[in-house]
């Protein structure tokens, strides 16, 4: 019975890790291009949430099947974020980044406490409770899709970057901004297609997360310093990085809540991060600086 | 212009000391208690965070040591608070020592991320171990009437001046620190550690100093907070949100200025305090999401702070060509 429980919960953990590591992907790529931390990344996964909510209750168009417009609409508010915002502290000083990011994350958790109260709202999909058995274990459908859709989105964003122009020019900036543009690379251009692709993979992981978890302001915390923890396991701006941070955090923290106690399922994750930080700043997969 | 400045000054504190004589509405009261408490909260912090440039995000560690600790010590074993805060800040300067030792080797947004990991891990600890610290629902702390010894007064009258008292004992601190030494050598470290380090300045040893001093000042704020409200809980006193609107007050009224936490929290306060009132009872979240506007704007159109705002109408600053 030991080992059919701990391979159960690594399991659910690796599921839940592939949705972290969605998280943290869109926050290395957005670090990695622009060299900026995002502080409110996990805000964006709660909007994500809310979007698909309001799809469902308004339009009744149920998670997956809104997938793709939840990540439009993400991309695009992404996008206004870095006109608004972020456009203006491109090349200043890290202090003002981090802050103008945490303002932006508190402003984006009670505005949406303002609105839609702090009740817990649930999304249900008709797919919520399927389930594939295989001997001792059981894997619920949206645990599945969650780890399967964000597996492919990392594929397709590898892909965007290693084979395709616009991903070169993203690696050009990332490597040095100054010859980047010396060669003709617009580098504005990569940061708000960087910080726009960013923006959406937190979206697109809140999608995935409706069927699973509560939504309410203050869900988005949680993935932020999730968030945080990967990207630095990983190595800051590493996309291969961030996906296996994701995997391992995702299988520590149910590991913990399993064996330790359920409360105490994020103090796992954060010992391994101090660990890092203070052992490996460059994490896994990380260039040492 | 000094004298400008010293009548200001004068009507400042005749107005300070003299305010719970005149109003004895306690929430205006507690609202005067609330901007000095993140005054001095700022001021502390503004020696690490503005002077040092070492953006901390887990101030909320030392101002929960030192709000649990006395209240523990005091509803345990029935040690007065006087006792119980020194315990409190003694506690408080180990664990920025802890802290600070590996964190002060990273930089940057590192430096704050792991601040901020040490803050979750704190308030997660304080809600697990319920049979201390009542986890979750926080600790009371019964009120048995008038007692000096015990921090417990029937008005408010006097945490006001408690409050009052560790803002112009920080402030003068600061004050003085700029000036000094440390002050220089912080400087130094915000404008380029590297160099300074090269020049022979010891930037672990200083930062560690600030983040020391800046610990206790949160802590014995922490302590004077715990007994005003008489009530504790992790998310009130333990949450990321604290140690956000600390350095909010600091960057809303000025970074690295003396004067500007000051400023800030005034500002920051005064302005929470009216949206809570129009917008409050209707719509929770409206305070905290006036911070988060706030650090916004500030950051977008003013980075210097609203105190930068004064600085055209001192000669000396003009005079040397500074900003």
């Amino acid at each position: 019975m030991g080992t059919g429980i701990f391979l159960q919960t690594t399991l659910n953990g690796l599921m839940i890790g592939g949705v972290y590591a969605l998280v943290a992907v869109g926050l290395t790529l957005i670090f990695g291009v622009m060299k900026i931390v995002n502080f409110a990344q996990g805000e964006f996964v709660m909007l994500g949430m809310y979007i698909s909510w309001m799809l469902a209750h308004f339009a009744g168009i149920g998670p997956y099947e809104g997938l793709a417009i939840s990540a439009v609409i993400m991309f695009l508010i992404g996008y206004l974020v870095f006109r608004l915002l972020i456009v203006r502290v491109i090349g200043k000083k890290d202090e003002e980044f981090i802050l103008l990011t945490l303002g932006l994350s508190i402003f984006l958790q009670n505005a949406i406490l303002m609105i839609f109260s702090a009740d817990y709202l649930t999304v249900t999909s008709s797919m919520k409770d399927s389930a594939l058995s295989f001997a001792d274990l059981t894997l619920t459908l949206p645990r599945i899709i969650a780890f399967s859709v964000a597996l492919t989105a990392v594929a397709v964003l590898t892909f965007l970057l290693q084979k395709t122009d616009t991903g070169r020019a993203m690696r050009a900036c990332a490597e040095s901004r100054e010859i980047a543009t010396v060669l003709g690379i617009n580098p504005m251009r990569s940061f708000t297609l960087a910080f726009c692709i960013g923006i959406a993979l937190a979206g697109i992981a809140g999608v995935l997360l409706t069927p699973m978890f509560y939504v309410y302001p203050g869900v988005g915390t949680l993935f932020n310093t999730t968030a945080f923890v990967v990207v630095v396991l990983g190595g800051m701006g590493s996309v291969p990085g961030a996906l296996l941070g994701g995997l391992i955090i995702g299988i520590v923290e149910s590991l913990t809540g399993s064996y330790v106690s359920l409360d105490l399922s994020q103090l796992g994750t954060f010992v391994i991060f101090l660990i890092v930080l203070f052992f490996r700043p460059s994490g896994l997969f990380g260039k040492r600086t | 212009m000094k004298n400008v400045k010293m009548i200001a000054l004068i009507c400042g504190a005749i107005f300070a000391l003299g305010f719970p004589l005149v109003v004895h509405t306690s929430y205006y009261i507690h609202i005067l208690f609330m901007v000095y408490l993140f005054a001095a909260l700022g001021v502390g912090w503004n020696l690490i965070g503005g002077y040092g440039a070492q953006l901390s995000l887990g101030h909320s560690i030392f101002f929960a040591i030192g709000a649990y600790v006395p209240v523990l010590l005091m509803l345990n074993f029935h040690i007065s608070p006087l006792i119980g805060g020194i315990a409190g800040i003694g506690l408080a300067l180990l664990a920025a020592a802890l802290i600070g030792l590996p964190c002060f080797r990273l930089r940057g947004p590192y430096f704050a991320l792991a601040t901020i990991a040490a803050g979750e891990i704190t308030r997660t600890l304080l809600l697990h171990f319920q049979g201390v610290t009542g986890g979750a629902n926080g600790l009371p702390i019964p009120f048995h009437g008038d007692d000096a010894l015990n921090l417990q007064f029937s008005t408010k009258a006097p945490y006001y001046y408690l409050a009052l008292t560790l803002l112009v004992v920080v402030f003068l601190l600061v004050r003085y620190l700029e000036k000094e030494k440390v002050g220089l050598y912080l400087a130094a470290i915000r404008e380029d550690q590297d160099a300074a380090e090269s020049l022979g300045v010891k930037t672990m040893h200083i930062k560690l100093l600030a983040f020391m001093l800046s610990a206790a000042i949160a802590a014995a704020g922490g302590q004077i907070y715990a007994f005003t409200v008489a009530y504790i809980d992790p998310d009130g006193v333990a949450s990321i949100n604290l140690s956000i609107e600390i350095a909010t007050v600091v960057i809303v009224g000025g970074i690295g200025r003396l004067w500007g936490p000051v400023l800030g929290a005034a500002v920051v306060i005064l302005l929470t305090e009216l949206t809570n009132i129009y917008l409050g009872a209707m719509r929770s979240g409206a305070s905290l999401g006036m911070y988060g506007l706030l650090l916004i704007i500030v950051i977008l159109l003013r980075p210097d702070g609203l105190i930068s705002l004064f600085d055209r109408f001192d000669p000396e600053l003009n005079k040397k060509g500074s900003k």
